[in-house]
């Protein structure tokens, strides 16, 4: 009873690894293949959150910061509302960095390795070994940036991880069979507190995703059903604007209160 | 059966690891020993060696080369250690020092930051700030050495073949995960890759005899046939064909000896 959140440098890798895994133990599987479902949910189009899921906001592909921020706000709801069903291997949907202090989520990350992973990337577009290197490590600079951009977390940060397992000379198989004993341990067992947890989490995401549909920089945190939001707004829209995150918040399944912070937004307030 | 080298930020539970693992495998486990081999056979003291293996070089040193030295020598007394394989080690830098050996299984042991503070707390009966302080600078030290030594950052998930957080899962886990993965085909000490290490061995021997004098040098060596890759200017001087001479005379395992000046190091040379 656990969930295995996988993620890799190389996609065919973590897709991979992440199925063996799944079928090894029985669990399902969350995917981009939810992605069309978010996308009906939340009537955007799939390929924007796909575009949102891989690159940052630019000009050139019409992709604002408040649109980029919030077709990831519907993907990372829409995650965690599935994994509060257990048993679970996910992967492909930046889980590993929006599912943090949940003690029953295990987080795995599979590195190519240099030669293996290399190897690949030179077969896969034809280039040499040396081009595939800086190919990879341009990749890597870019996922890295992507995710510090997106939620604050390095996604190269070897801590943010339970466990870190290059293939350059354990091979698939030792790997899966690595992550499927340590999901076994006492420690990735679900607890009452940590579906707590997952549960607040999930709400908190919820009301994110609600409230930058139709305004940006607000922070939300869960507990209880209670809800906290934090936003900023000049002294003129401040009582305006925390009516509509209590009309808007209010409205969304398992919320019962809703509190609203907000700090002087100095720009607004000198404009 | 293959070389484990355990890395870790300080007070990262790594030592315990390492001992585990080693008890665990009946393999030889080494950390200090290094330092004191290369203190007694360079006639350095341990002090230098632990200040060149932990600290990274201030200005003066960049352009006195010391640490290069230094380094060279606890390279050198790592390899001899090493080359009979079944060893864990689990002393500074043993990812980057051992590179290039097919057999080494290169772990990294992550600790929650909380989690050091108190075992530093309990440890040396100080503050928690006064804790926190100690192990920034602590791993602030390590980030500037790797990065000034190998241009390398030591928290590149890269470098290592299996990094284990130590929050969720405990000593004995990781302890499990390591002997685990030693068993893997990839990291056996096959022909091939014991004759890599003793290659490795002659050519860090190599250089540590020539980086005082020459602390540009690199070398490689490949079946006991050494290659000497010089600064144009170095290859003329009359020191380095006496001291090439003496290396001939002195060093067990070498069968040829070349020498290349003016050309680019190969990324393999030590």
């Amino acid at each position: 009873m656990s969930i295995i959140i996988i993620s890799s440098d190389v996609r065919e890798i973590e897709e991979m690894i992440a199925g063996k895994v799944a079928e090894e133990k029985g669990y399902g599987r969350l995917d981009r293949r939810i992605i069309n479902d978010v996308a009906a949910r939340h009537q955007v189009e799939p390929g924007r959150l796909i575009e949102a899921l891989e690159t940052t906001p630019s000009l050139f592909r019409k992709l604002s910061s408040r649109q980029w921020r919030y077709y990831l706000s519907c993907i990372e709801a829409d995650v965690l509302e599935r994994l509060l069903a257990d048993n679970l291997v996910c992967w492909g949907l930046a889980a590993h960095l929006y599912v943090t202090d949940i003690s029953h989520a295990m987080k795995i990350r599979v590195l190519a390795g240099k030669s293996s992973g290399l190897a690949k990337i030179a077969e896969e577009r034809g280039i040499s070994l040396q081009r595939a290197e800086t190919y990879r490590d341009d990749e890597m600079a870019r996922r890295k940036k992507w995710s510090l951009a997106a939620f604050n977390q390095d996604e190269t940060d070897l801590s943010r991880y339970d466990l870190v397992i290059s293939l350059d000379q354990i091979d698939p198989v030792e790997t899966v069979r690595t992550i499927t004993g340590a999901s076994e341990y006492r420690k990735f067992q679900v607890m009452t507190y940590s579906m707590k947890c997952l549960t607040d989490l999930a709400l908190a995401a919820k009301v994110h995703a609600v409230l930058l549909k139709s305004m940006a920089d607000v922070k939300v945190q869960a507990r209880d059903g209670s809800v906290v939001v934090s936003t900023r707004a000049s002294t003129r829209q401040k009582r305006k604007k925390t009516e509509t995150i209590k009309a808007l918040a209010g409205q969304v399944d398992g919320v019962g209160y809703v509190e609203v912070h907000v700090k002087k937004n100095f720009l607004k307030e000198t404009a | 059966m293959p070389i484990i080298t355990i890395s870790r930020g300080s007070s990262s539970m790594g030592k315990a690891v390492a001992e585990k693992v080693a008890a665990r495998l009946g393999y030889r486990l080494i950390s200090r020993e290094v330092l004191l081999d290369a203190s007694s056979r360079f006639n350095v003291s341990e002090m230098k060696l632990e200040k060149a293996i932990h600290d990274a070089p201030g200005i003066l040193e960049r352009y006195r080369h010391s640490k290069q030295s230094y380094v060279a020598y606890i390279r050198s007394a790592l390899m001899e250690r090493i080359v009979d394989d079944n060893v864990v080690y689990h002393g500074l830098a043993g990812h980057l020092l051992l590179k290039g050996i097919p057999h080494v299984l290169k772990v990294r042991i992550n600790a929650d930051m909380e989690r050091r503070i108190k075992i530093v707390m309990e440890r040396d009966g100080i503050p928690a700030e006064e804790a926190r302080l100690r192990i920034q600078e602590d791993d602030k030290q390590r980030r500037k050495w790797t990065h000034s030594l190998y241009d390398q950052d030591p928290w590149d998930s890269s470098l290592y073949d299996l990094s284990i957080c130590i929050d969720k899962l405990s000593v004995d886990n990781a302890v499990e995960f390591i002997c685990q993965a030693a068993e893997t085909d990839g990291f056996q000490a096959t022909e091939r890759n014991r004759n890599k290490a003793a290659d490795m061995a002659i050519a860090c021997r190599v250089k540590a005899a020539l980086v005082d004098d020459f602390p540009h040098v690199g070398v490689t060596c490949e079946y006991g046939n050494v290659l000497i890759y010089v600064r144009a200017k170095d290859s003329v001087a009359g020191k380095l064909t006496k001291k090439l001479n003496q290396i001939r005379e002195t060093t067990d395992g070498i069968h040829h000896l070349e020498t290349h000046a003016g050309v680019e190091l190969p990324p393999d040379a030590v």
